[in-house]
């Protein structure tokens, strides 16, 4: 029972912390405004929403099969694609063709969290930069991220001004956040181009092109993803689809209910960067990475799929939105987590992490109210999935 | 995928588990005490349409107690072994020890069972029919389910369909969401045959409310808390809002955003309060600061759990002009006024 004590003791001085609470009712309200003007600016989402329902689901029941296509549609295009069983594995995939003493940009990915990919990387001797805003200022509070798509979401901004004053030595005023965003960009802005590689997760991939579609607002994915020599991707397996259009619709899904009308950038990426404009010879890493490796990440997902009831966390699109529905998210934020949060992160914490104390302890933890539900585009019953976990975790 | 390890049940759901087991209701108790709420009522226990009362309202004194002994302990002993000790004490000294808890703590002694005697007097009055099976009601055993022990629910299914069928039960009418649920939505996943109807209050009420005159006896703003089995679970959500809008001088007032079936959990449910109380109550007291936020004079809700954490959310707010009523309550305060 000491796991559950430590945890326990963990949410409630979550609970009892002033700045957690106040930072989350402002996300959630400006979340819930947000989401409201976006679908009714664009209500065929809540139909394409269904749509991708059953395209989510029909890619999960053969994603085997899409991720074999998948490869060879990469290597076609003439990148590096893996098949990583576990997470130990990824890791060392990554790391070999990462090498040691490098310099390392990262995009934000929840998958790169879930296998400790940056904190491997480190203990290679390598320098990794997180360059998401809010998964920077976590990296350099040496905190854990709170929320998929906001990792600070806790951090008030007293304490970003506070930690840029402390890296730059420049005093930086708590009420400006204008100056707080610039100071970011240039402490990153060299990282950029004089790293040796790339590192990426995916939102949505199609199978029959190898395409990643990655969703975002500040620009670092596609700086992270260009200026380097080598783009690798960590790319969890259930982010497969048959084709482009599906790919498509999954992705203005995901991101109309990650309460965006559209995101300032979507990247779209199948292979190296090439030119033939000299004597039409193909020739690759023309301004863009001359390497282009994806490394699917099974990591108990092949199980997960298997399962009638559980499976249904593997349609999740991380879109972020079910936190902002949880009483419990609400006052604890991420300490209600693993690696993933709340009620559908108990099943990501027991099936996929193998930690199964700590996902019977966040599974005891969801109220099975059932909000989550219906905000969620693809109408996961958390409570049914939490109840299954209580079930197979304490009967078997 | 079986996994390889098995993991523990926090104690304060094995605590409660057990008592449906063995008691076959959630505090212990004994079954005379169960039905005592019902004692001068005169209800026949045959007849093929029965009202299931449940444990929660039966117990509200009790409930109450228990939780706030647990609170209590969980502060000092973080709740690790306090259900146990519980548990352990009340089988040993056979001693109904949350019942003569509540007898020593209940300040404002009201009597256990008042919404369900204002229930069937709603009922009644709206020419309703049906029995009680009184000290002979079986626990739905809903909390099984949702601790996990799902062979011990489909053991308890069994059973209780078992007495249903014996008893000629043809038709329920069910008044706490979580067994109105569980006996029309889970035993039926695992008792396919059942061919017995299950009804919630409200929708009963709603069908007959044009035989009466309802008025409030004073000009009132109330507001309504969907407890989460009843608009989430059992999509309930219309029923009690045109019952409430029906009572004259009642101004009926929403809260901001979530209301419906974005109705904010109470912080109760499937056994949370006992494994997390202190927590529980944190959020008792957020969902009670929404409801007040509306400006209501009275909030209606229309759960055993949601009307003790509200109530207690209230309290901990140190508000004491904002009532919690049941929504059977309201009902019969407004059939009495006119």
């Amino acid at each position: 029972m000491s796991t559950f004590l430590d945890y326990k003791k963990e949410i409630m001085d979550a609970a009892h912390d002033e700045k957690i609470r106040v930072a989350l009712s402002r996300a959630i309200k400006s979340y819930r405004a947000n989401v409201m003007s976006a679908i009714a600016q664009f209500p065929h989402t809540i139909e394409l929403a269904k749509e991708v329902k059953t395209i989510k689901e029909s890619a999960i029941s053969r994603m085997q099969q899409l991720i074999e296509i998948a490869c060879n549609s990469i290597e076609a295009n003439k990148g590096k694609a893996y098949i990583a069983k576990t997470g130990e594995e990824a890791n060392k995939i990554i790391a070999s063709i990462v090498g040691k003493g490098k310099l390392v940009v990262k995009a934000k990915s929840v998958t790169g969290e879930e296998i400790g990919l940056r904190e491997y990387l480190e203990k290679q001797g390598n320098d990794v930069y997180e360059t998401d805003l809010g998964e920077f200022i976590i990296q350099k509070l040496k905190s854990k991220p709170m929320h998929i798509l906001a990792p600070a979401v806790h951090v008030p901004k007293e304490d970003v001004a506070k930690l840029l004053s402390k890296l730059t030595g420049k005093k930086i005023p708590p009420d400006n956040i204008d100056n707080m965003v610039t100071t970011a960009r240039e402490l990153l802005r060299e990282k950029f181009f004089k790293a040796d590689v790339g590192i990426s997760g995916a939102n949505v991939i199609a199978a029959d092109t190898g395409t990643l579609f990655l969703i975002e607002n500040e620009g670092n994915i596609r700086l992270a993803t260009s200026a380097p020599p080598v783009h690798i991707a960590l790319i969890g397996m259930e982010k497969v689809v048959s084709n482009l259009g599906e790919a498509f619709k999954v992705a203005e899904v995901t991101w109309r209910y990650a309460n965006y009308t559209m995101p300032t950038y979507v990247s779209m990426i199948s292979g190296p960067s090439k030119t033939g404009d000299i004597e039409k010879v193909i020739t690759y890493g023309a301004h863009g990475p001359k390497e282009f490796h994806v490394i699917f990440l099974d990591g108990g997902r092949i199980e997960l799929a298997k399962h009638p009831i559980l499976c249904q966390a593997l349609y999740c699109l991380r879109c972020g939105g079910c936190l902002y529905e949880c009483p419990v998210f609400s006052v604890t934020a991420g300490h209600f987590g693993d690696k993933y949060f709340a009620g559908i992160g108990a099943v990501w914490a027991a099936m996929l992490s193998d930690n199964r104390e700590k996902g019977a302890a966040l599974a005891y933890t969801c109220l099975t109210c059932g909000r989550c539900k219906v905000r969620c585009p693809m109408n996961i019953d958390t409570p049914e999935m939490v109840v299954e976990l209580r079930r197979l975790l304490t009967q078997s | 995928m079986e996994p390889k390890s098995k993991v523990t049940i926090p104690p304060g759901l094995l605590y409660i588990a057990d008592n449906i087991k063995i008691k076959q209701n959630i505090l212990g108790t004994s079954s005379e005490l169960k039905a005592e709420w019902a004692k001068n009522l005169n209800l026949r226990k045959k007849s093929e349409t029965i009202f299931f009362a449940g444990c929660g309202y039966q117990y509200t004194a009790g409930v109450e107690s228990l939780m706030s002994l647990i609170r209590k302990m969980d502060k000092s002993l973080l709740g690790s072994e306090l259900p146990m000790t519980l548990a352990g004490i009340q089988r040993k000294s056979g001693l109904d020890i949350t019942n003569l808890y509540s007898k020593l703590t209940v300040k404002n002694k009201y009597a256990e069972g008042e919404v369900l005697i204002d229930a069937v007097k709603v009922l009644r009055n709206l020419g309703i029919d049906f029995g009680y099976l009184g000290d002979e009601e079986p626990c739905c055993g809903g909390l099984l389910h949702y601790a996990g022990m799902e062979q011990d629910f489909i053991n308890n299914s069994n059973k209780l369909y078992d007495k249903f069928k014996s008893l000629g039960v043809k038709r329920i009418i069910s008044i706490v969401p979580s067994c109105t649920y569980t006996l029309k939505n889970l035993i039926t996943q695992h008792i396919r045959s059942s061919k017995i109807e299950v009804l919630h209050f409200s929708e009963v009420v709603l069908k007959n409310i044009q035989s009466v005159t309802l008025q409030f006896p004073r000009k009132v703003k109330v507001t309504y808390h969907d407890p989460c089995q009843l608009s989430r679970y059992l999509h309930l959500i219309d029923e009690p809002r045109r019952i409430i809008k029906a009572i004259k001088n009642v101004e009926f007032v929403e809260t901001n955003w979530t209301n419906r079936e974005w109705s904010t959990c109470c912080g109760g449910g499937a056994g949370f309060e006992a494994v997390f109380p202190e927590l529980s109550e944190i959020l008792a007291v957020n969902r009670a600061k929404e409801l007040c936020d509306t400006g209501a004079e009275i909030i209606v809700t229309n759960c055993p759990g949601c009307l003790m954490q509200i109530k207690n959310g209230l309290k901990k707010l140190k508000n004491d002009t904002v009532k919690v009523l049941d929504l059977a309550q309201l009902i019969s305060m407004a059939m009495e006024s006119k």
